[in-house]
């Protein structure tokens, strides 16, 4: 009980600072708090189509969030989650415009693998990059978003541009292959259930598996992880391997369940909001389960809060960066190496 | 010679911890000398020396300038008043020029304006003044040698700190010819009617440049001598002190057969300098080695190689008679080689995670406590309760490693190398830092795991800790390792062989 109030405490204190920066922000606008979130909350639970939306928004969030946690844990600090989303989301729509001769539900399934399986290629390219020429994975990961959007952007304006020839978009996937949904006449998909499973492998995989215990112990503290004969550099490769493939996983799982086909701005930043649902979670599975439904319902409810309460959904923005912001600053201690005192370095035989 | 005292300290303590690193320690330094401040790693030669240019503040005594007591609350202050320390890692930036590094340190900064010119004439002018010569000013700091990079240190020093310089163990680092250099410099600077103090453990070095010595030892003066009435062997004798020779064992171990066998291992450390030179011995089983020796003369590297963690440039190393077929910490986990790290820390444990978690650190007792990829949970926890049950640590297992106390923390990273049941177990430096209770706890654990017929290898600057558990002691120095002394261990012989003068 403890050690969860020491985990989840800052999560507490970032979200309660952040809808009190919201709450000021927005009588600064001249509007009034309670009826904004009251509309947020309605636009989010208030009905079956609401929560279905909720359920939409979640998917991306939650697998996005758990490729963070896992990059993270291990000490690598993977940006580019947005761009690897994007690779599975090409993975599956060029591939989705043909059949293969197998039933329709194992050709998505083997789709889906692709587009994993795209992500995952895509965040290797900084895992070599950082294990070969050891060049930062913050700066190769976030560049790589860049080349990733670029490249959907030429593709869906050339070669993959749909046969008629009026959008820049992709033709649409094949009808067998959309995400079946979870109860007819809501959006809500199988996708949300994939993610949920995912996340439970990934609780097993981070506090059950050898794999995840030296992930973590390596991401903490590398020299020792060294001296007790585990496999760093693999370690991190595998961690930054896995998460590309989680994020292809979602931009997969967006295309056939969603959009059913690929375009420019196909996501509105899920890589990156991920960043705010990993930290929220605080890295662990089942925690980013939890801000990944906050997130996606913000990202739900929002619509409804400004045409109800006349506030700019980019309120939903600013609770991200001040949650983001404030973990990174309760957690210093993680995020910078810390002063050593005049003491410790004397033991440590510095001085 | 002006004989009154330059710089004085009167009664200065200073403590760290439970560690009591200077304790009422009185001496005198004069103008236009070289003072040498020798004793072993711990003496006290270097805190005294940082509460000299102010980077210490000392408990109780003063500091007497010109005979006028002076504080100081900076290092800043101190090289105002004329004190200049060069520390034995450099402060150098690595890209930029000589001039720029110089500049950099110079008292007075006006203005705005930075030009190339203006600031190599500064950096000439002062090198100059001083009578040093200076490598080209333009050239980028990363492009020079250790040793002319020492000589932008000294100059750095002496740019506002007129009268007095500190120099921590300088030679460290240099070639022999760089040393001459060095020295020949000083000799200059000394003629200037600069006070020099250079703090060292190598007694040939003093003999060849200091007019007097103050040997320092566990935080105390032993006392200050003129180097013409001192012997090596009595400058040896002063440093190591009256320790007693390793008391004769309470438990009669059996000594069995050659369990770790280490064949001229060569190794490179840092700056690809040779840091361990045809390094070889054996350990049988049941028997404590000690290497005994000043840090930096091979005891990290040696360490890290035994460690997996340095790949050697030469030499072999077997296990029970089969040689260890590459040196990873992998292979040698392997082979049944067990280690104690010298800074816990940083490489002993994962401090964010749990005790429980720490215990499993190591892939040996992650293969025994796992199957198919899977923590076997149960498996771990009894584990992680014998262990902590060896290592007589009580409170909760689920509680951060960072929450235990240091000696606790060491209880931890010994009672998990005792738990992979080693064949061989490195331990270097393992009682660094602990407190009395902390210490016996792992001096017991290292004899009991001897008993056991493992074989021990004990690398330590702590020469009472050496002398204490080993049943043979060989000195490494300057990465040689002397040949193994068995007791009756001959003080003298032991510190002259530490002081790295070889029979």
């Amino acid at each position: 009980m403890q050690a969860l109030a020491a985990r989840f405490g800052p999560s507490v204190l970032a979200l309660a600072g952040a809808l009190a920066v919201s709450a000021v922000i927005i009588l600064i606008a001249g509007r009034d708090p309670a009826v904004a979130f009251g509309a947020l909350w309605h636009g989010a639970f208030g009905s079956a189509d609401s929560l279905s939306e909720v359920a939409v928004k979640t998917c991306p969030l939650l697998l996005c969030g758990l490729a963070i946690a896992i990059s993270f844990q291990a000490g690598v600090w993977n940006i580019g989650v947005e761009g690897q989303l994007l690779m599975g989301a090409l993975a599956m729509a060029a591939l989705g415009t043909h059949d293969l001769p197998l039933p329709a539900g194992v050709t998505l399934g083997a789709y889906l693998v692709a587009a994993a399986f795209a992500g995952s290629l895509w965040a290797g390219i900084a895992g070599v990059l950082k294990l070969r020429r050891n060049v930062n994975e913050v700066i190769s990961t976030i560049t790589l978003n860049f080349v990733a959007l670029g490249l959907i952007g030429y593709l869906v304006q050339g070669p993959l541009m749909e046969a008629g020839g009026r959008y820049p978009q992709t033709d649409a996937i094949l009808p067998a292959l959309w995400m079946p949904r979870l109860v007819l006449g809501h959006r809500a998909h199988v996708g949300l259930v994939l993610a949920l499973l995912t996340a439970g492998a990934m609780q097993v995989l981070l506090y059950r598996g050898v794999a995840g215990y030296e992930m973590r112990a390596a991401g903490l503290n590398a020299a020792a992880a060294r001296l007790a004969g585990i496999d760093v550099d693999g370690r991190l490769l595998l961690s930054l391997l896995v998460s590309g493939a989680l994020a292809g996983l979602a931009g997969g799982i967006e295309v056939s369940a969603v959009t059913h086909r690929l375009y420019e701005h196909f996501s509105p930043g899920w890589g990156f909001t991920a960043i705010a649902v990993g930290l929220l979670g605080r890295l662990s599975p089942a925690g980013v389960m939890v801000a990944a439904v906050f997130f996606g319902a913000l990202d739900a409810g929002s619509n409804a809060m400004q045409r109800a309460a006349g506030v700019s959904s980019v309120l939903v923005s600013i609770i991200q960066a001040v949650v983001i912001l404030s973990l990174v600053a309760l957690e210093r201690g993680r995020w910078l190496p810390g002063r050593r005192t005049a003491q410790e370095k004397h033991l440590a035989g510095v001085s | 010679m002006n004989m009154a005292p330059l710089l004085a300290v009167r009664g200065v303590s200073k403590r760290f911890g439970n560690t009591q690193a200077l304790a009422d320690v009185t001496l005198e330094f004069r103008a236009s000398e070289i003072h040498a401040v020798l004793g072993e790693n711990g003496a006290g030669k270097s805190t005294l020396m940082h509460i000299l240019a102010g980077i210490y503040r000392p408990d109780a005594g003063t500091v007497l300038l010109d005979g006028r007591r002076a504080v100081f609350n900076s290092p800043r202050e101190a090289r105002r008043a004329g004190i200049g320390m060069v520390h034995q890692h450099f402060t150098l930036v690595d890209t930029l020029t000589v001039a720029e590094n110089l500049t950099l340190s110079l008292p007075q900064q006006t203005g705005w304006r930075y030009t190339a010119a203006a600031t190599a004439a500064e950096a000439t002018a002062l090198s100059e003044r001083v009578g040093l010569d200076l490598s080209p000013p333009q050239s980028t700091v990363a492009e020079l040698p250790v040793g002319a990079r020492q000589r932008i240190e000294i100059l750095k020093a002496l740019a506002h700190a007129e009268r007095v310089l500190i120099l921590d163990e300088p030679t460290a680092v240099l070639t022999p010819q760089e040393v001459r250099k060095l020295f020949a410099m000083l000799r200059k600077l000394r003629a200037q009617g600069r006070l020099i103090i250079f703090i060292t453990h190598k007694l040939r070095e003093v003999r060849e440049i200091a007019d007097r010595v103050t040997i320092m030892r566990r935080g105390h003066v032993v006392g200050s001598f003129d180097l013409a009435l001192l012997s090596e062997s009595e400058m040896a004798e002063h440093m190591i002190g009256d320790v007693v020779p390793a008391r004769p064992r309470v438990t009669e171990r059996a000594r069995g057969d050659v369990v770790l066998n280490v064949t001229r291992l060569s190794a490179r450390g840092e700056r690809d300098l040779p840091a361990l030179l045809d390094v070889s011995f054996v350990v049988r089983a049941g028997e404590v080695f000690g290497i005994a020796g000043v840090d930096g003369n091979g005891q990290r590297e040696l360490f890290e190689v035994l460690a997996g963690l340095r790949a050697p440039s030469g030499g072999a190393l077997s296990v029970r008679g089969s040689p260890v077929p590459d040196f990873t910490p992998r292979a040698l986990l392997a082979a049944g080689i067990g280690h104690i790290p010298p800074d816990r820390q940083h490489d002993g444990l994962v401090l964010p995670m749990t005790v429980q978690e720490n215990f499993l650190l190591s892939r040996t007792l992650l293969d025994r406590c796992s199957r198919r990829g899977l923590l076997n949970a149960k498996a771990a926890r009894r584990l992680g309760a014998k262990a902590a049950r060896s290592a007589d640590l009580r409170g909760d297992l689920d509680a951060p490693a960072r929450s235990l106390s240091g000696g606790n923390q060491q209880r931890v990273v010994v009672a998990r190398a005792l738990a992979q049941r080693p064949a061989v177990l490195v331990a270097a430096n393992p009682s660094r830092g602990l407190d009395i209770a902390a210490t016996r706890a792992v001096a017991d654990a290292l004899l009991d795991s001897a008993c056991h017929g493992c074989a021990v290898v004990l690398i330590s600057t702590d020469l009472d800790e050496v002398l204490d558990l080993s049943d043979r002691v060989a000195v490494l120095s300057r990465g040689r390792l002397s040949p193994a002394l068995e007791p009756p261990i001959d003080i003298e012989q032991l510190g002259l062989l530490m002081g790295g003068v070889q029979h």
